[in-house]
């Protein structure tokens, strides 16, 4: 989950206020959350910024770093190269589960996984995605016989 | 083939203030667009398309006017009259014909928008229509946009769903836009998971970028908001 998505997951469960009003109170430049919740590259470099939001939403620094090294369009790339490569990705979800199986589609907002045990195309949404680890060497085995 | 903006519209369920508040294009121009009283700007099409979820030349940018009663309808809607005295017809002098006023900017940006898909840059366009852009009247530009969109139509290259999608920047819900109209149109039982754990089952009703409304097996309906939900598929390990 980028850092954006998770900001927006924060502010909806602070009442979902309006971000002009939270960034006056949190004392940083006006537009800077806006920013940083619409943007899909890597956002927040300020880590002082950064802190400030943090211990406004009551969460650690930590927290909010780790969510910025997966921003949306790490994703998207990881997105596009799982199509590509027709290789075994796993999906770690805000859910608490882990979803794996092959990308067969993505787009804005959602991406089309087909199980590995063979389930039904599971449509996710891009926002719900924690991590994405990458895929051990026995899945690569898997996408290169399935490419033979 | 392009439809009239109405038609669309009632297929896709959807009432002339929904499409205004999706499209942000007010009721009167609607009414104005859908009558055929006023051609579609390329812009206004553009939004309207991605309000209806469909492409640009799906719409008819002039729509057929509300035909005229035929004189059979015309004798049984209207009460019957005593016969007038019949008149001398006057001989009134024939006036000319108006000619049609200058084609309008939108409507040539218009044309060469469409043009540039097929690769066709101003000066092809105006050797096949066989004059200069700016000397086009409004009736023959609006000959000309129809016949382009018609190709259009006809030569849909193949977008989005089909194309190797650019690496960045992610510009489209195509995919789960398709996904969603074929799961509502085979009527299919969907089990959608939320951030908090909740499950819902039910048909797709309708939806947008931002809600999925579903119907419950019970048959009620509920709206799903899409920053809510963490994942979808059909209910019950359907394939």
């Amino acid at each position: 989950m980028s850092l954006g998505d998770e900001l927006r997951y924060l502010r909806a469960f602070h009442g979902g206020g309006n971000l002009g009003e939270i960034e006056e109170e949190i004392g940083i430049e006006p537009g800077t959350l806006r920013y940083i919740e619409q943007r899909y590259r890597r956002m927040g470099e300020d880590d002082d910024v950064l802190a400030k939001i943090a211990a406004y939403y009551g969460v650690s620094l930590e927290r909010l770093q780790y969510h910025r090294e997966r921003y949306r369009k790490a994703l998207s790339a990881f997105l596009h190269n799982s199509v590509e490569s027709k290789r075994i990705a796993t999906f770690d979800l805000r859910t608490g589960e882990t979803l794996t199986g092959r990308v067969r589609w993505w787009d804005l907002g959602a991406f089309g996984l087909e199980p590995k045990d063979g389930g039904p195309l599971t449509v996710v949404q891009r926002h719900a995605v924690l991590d994405w680890p990458m895929a051990d060497e026995g899945d690569e085995e898997d996408a290169q016989s399935d490419r033979e | 083939m392009p439809q009239d903006l109405q038609t669309l519209r009632k297929q896709k369920r959807m009432s002339i203030n929904q499409l205004a508040s999706r499209s942000g294009i007010s009721i009167a121009k609607l009414i104005q667009y859908e009558k055929g009283a006023e051609e579609i700007p390329p812009a206004d099409l553009g939004r309207l398309a991605k309000a209806l979820y469909v492409d640009e030349w799906d719409i008819n940018p002039r729509s057929t006017p509300p035909r005229a009663p035929t004189p059979r309808e015309e004798q049984t809607a209207k009460p019957a009259r005593s016969p007038r005295p019949e008149k001398k017809p006057k001989e009134k002098p024939k006036k000319p014909r108006p000619q049609s006023p200058p084609a309008r900017d939108t409507q040539i940006a218009h044309m060469l928008t469409i043009a540039a898909r097929f690769g066709i840059n101003r000066a092809a366009l105006e050797a096949e229509i066989g004059k200069p852009l700016d000397q086009l009247t409004q009736k023959e530009a609006r000959h000309w946009n129809g016949h382009f969109m018609r190709r259009a139509a006809e030569e849909k290259p193949p977008r989005a769903i089909d194309r190797k999608r650019a690496y960045l920047p992610e510009g489209v819900d195509g995919f789960e836009l398709a996904y969603l109209q074929e799961q509502q149109k085979g009527d299919v039982l969907l089990q959608f998971t939320l951030f908090d754990g909740q499950r819902f089952e039910g048909q797709v009703v309708g939806f947008s970028p931002y809600q999925i409304t579903i119907r419950e097996p019970g048959g009620d309906e509920i709206t799903l908001n899409k920053l809510a939900i963490a994942y979808y598929r059909r209910a019950g390990g359907q394939t």
